[in-house]
């Protein structure tokens, strides 16, 4: 069986916030940008793969059977003891009916992409609806419930032995997915965001390196507010290529959250389309440079839901699939959800307007990610070094 | 904080008699850079009598200005210890530490409760604890509120997060004028930009997250749902 170039994994199911629809996480964002490839042209019904149950035992590796119990029992609405000790019934994640089926579904959306890879039927698979990176072991934070990521990295770890680089390119730092592998010298996770002086969840300094077996194998590179596209190409290229090299991975889990999107409402980056995508096509370079093409994608953050979000995340896929998109988006796609949203969808796929920011606070910015991506290639290299 | 909680409790003391050749493989082979001296008296047995630092053991033999040309290495360490010790109690503030190291110059104390040795802390030891205390214990976002400067205000701003249902981790005075007064407070929400909107139509003066965004400009619309650019 010749595999496919690149696999959706999706279902009606996954357009459902866990949290309700007043809530800032708007799962729907998959479902536009799904139906915008699709009126594009640039997704075919063949490509769209199903959602698998995930194994239990797979879940208890990544989470506190107590957590996952309270996550279940406050979403079919009995009661917990001390549900905020479990992050639950807090601002971020309220308790709401039915939450549980939502976040177990995304997760089995995620290992479902992963076995797409492992089993060789998609060189890459991409799950928009993913991404739940503050999800910890025993702890609910950040709209993350369960750590879907943290399952389908542990699923290729244990499926094919494989070594697994996670590069996490959402505005906030990737906590609970570098908890989850912190000590762990198979799982590399890079996490570039915006500093946690200034953004949640306040982790992801440069000195947060891993420990034991996984000492060196957490990598760390904080922006500071408005760190802008070339701040942040020029940080990424002089750092991840090295590491990656360096490390070796059979294949690389992207959580591609764009929230580092200048218009997101949420995060202080001023990326613009064209900087996320420049990211995403140097990952997927990579990917095929060190292994094989092999990539297992899930989206993120993105709160600037309907504007930014499904352009970002279709030209996403049209590098995943190596699939042409137009720039003229089609008219039937933007009428279909301008009621439904009560907002209006781009018309182009590029975006014609940029911040208008001061080039010394931007300057600034990426002067100082440079001299951060530097000194953390350097710290990774010495102790790649002492490993060896 | 207090001393006790950011001290190193397995400290090295040595005797005044050992000969500083002896001391500087000792410092070698344990990593430190301070041993603290102690010496039997007819009240106290180990009474703190000096303390000696890398720094002093460099200087011997040395013909530099600071250094000490008329010691040798097989002379007892009593001829370059430091005496009289400046010290700390456990229950001090680490403030009152931290000040203490650098009005008597030095780079560490010994923590004696009473007249017993039970501790060093060191100026990275304090440092470690202002790293600490400035960053995030818990998942949390930082918001920054500057307050009028009297009775009630800090309340008053927590009282606000409170009622949104929010915990605050952690606050942190960042500056503080007769005026007005600063302070950084972590709160559990990845919505930092949300609660600082909230707080400004309060009438808080929030200094960060910014709510009037620059990279929101030109358009300046805030809406995670938007216009098509």
């Amino acid at each position: 069986m010749t595999p496919r170039v690149a696999m959706l994994v999706d279902d009606p199911t996954l357009a459902r916030s866990p949290f309700g629809e007043h809530h800032p996480f708007r799962a729907e964002r998959g479902a536009v940008t799904r139906t915008l490839l699709e009126a594009t042209g640039a997704l075919r019904p063949d490509d769209v793969a199903p959602v698998e149950r995930v194994d239990e035992r797979l879940l208890g590796a990544v989470h506190d059977a107590a957590y996952l119990d309270a996550v279940v029992r406050a979403g079919r609405g009995e009661h917990v003891d001390d549900p905020r000790g479990f992050g639950l019934d807090t601002s971020d994640c309220p308790i709401v009916d039915g939450m549980h089926r939502v976040a177990l579904r995304v997760a089995d959306a995620s290992v479902s992409a992963a076995e797409l890879v492992a089993s060789g039927q998609a060189l890459r698979a991409l799950h928009l609806t993913g991404g739940m990176h503050h999800a910890h072991r025993a702890r609910a934070s950040g709209f993350c419930l369960v750590n879907d990521l943290a399952l389908a990295i542990e699923h290729l770890t244990r499926r094919k032995g494989w070594r697994v680089a996670y590069i996490d390119l959402d505005a906030h730092h990737g906590d609970g997915v570098q908890a989850a592998f912190w000590e762990r010298g198979d799982v590399l996770t890079l996490s570039m965001h915006q500093s946690g002086r200034t953004l949640f969840p306040g982790t992801g300094a440069e000195d947060e390196i891993g420990a034991g077996a996984g000492l060196g194998t957490s990598v760390n590179l904080p922006l500071d507010p408005f760190t802008d596209d070339a701040g942040a190409v020029a940080a990424f290229d002089a750092l991840v290529p090295d590491v990656v090299a360096s490390f070796g991975p059979d294949v690389i889990v992207l959580q591609a959250g764009v929230d580092a999107h200048w218009r997101d409402p949420l995060a202080r980056l001023a990326l613009t389309g064209d900087g996320l995508d420049a990211l995403f096509a140097r990952v997927i370079d990579l990917s095929e440079r060190w292994c094989g093409g092999r990539m297992v994608v899930t989206g993120g953050g993105g709160y600037d839901a309907w504007r930014s979000v499904p352009r970002a995340w279709a030209r996403l896929w049209g590098h995943l699939a190596r699939r042409e998109l137009p720039d003229d988006l089609p008219e039937a796609w933007r009428a279909s959800w301008a009621e439904r949203l009560g907002a209006t969808l781009p018309a182009t796929l590029g975006e014609r307007d940029r911040p208008a920011l001061d080039p010394s606070v931007t300057g600034r910015a990426a002067s100082h990610a440079l001299a951060v991506a530097r000194r953390v290639s350097q710290r990774f290299a010495l102790l790649a070094r002492d490993a060896d | 904080m207090i001393v006790r909680d950011v001290m190193s409790a397995n400290v090295v003391a040595i005797d005044p008699d050992m000969p500083i050749r002896d001391v500087t493989a000792l410092m070698e082979l344990r990593r430190v850079r301070h041993f603290p001296i102690l010496e039997d008296d007819e009240e106290v047995r180990g009474r703190l009598v000096g303390i000696v630092s890398d720094r002093d053991l460099r200087a011997v033999g040395s013909s530099h200005p600071s250094g000490r040309p008329d010691v040798r290495v097989h002379d007892p360490v009593r001829h370059i210890m430091a005496t009289p010790v400046a010290t700390a109690h456990p229950d001090d503030p680490i403030e009152d530490a931290a000040k203490r190291l650098r009005e008597r110059r030095v780079g560490a104390l010994p923590v004696l409760d009473g007249d017993v040795l039970i501790g060093i802390v060191s100026a990275p030891d304090l440092l470690d604890a202002l790293a600490r205390s400035a960053g995030a214990s818990e998942p949390s976002s930082r918001i920054e509120v500057e307050v009028p400067n009297r009775p009630g205000s800090l309340a008053a701003l927590l009282r606000s997060l409170a009622g949104r249902g929010l915990n605050v981790s952690s606050v942190t005075t960042t500056r503080s004028e007769p005026d007005v007064v600063c302070f950084a407070i972590r709160v559990d929400s990845i919505d930092g930009p949300g609660v600082a909107t909230g707080l400004v139509r309060e009438g808080w003066s929030v200094l960060w997250p910014d709510v009037d965004t620059p990279t929101r400009t030109p358009q300046g619309d805030r809406s995670a749902v938007g216009e098509a650019s």
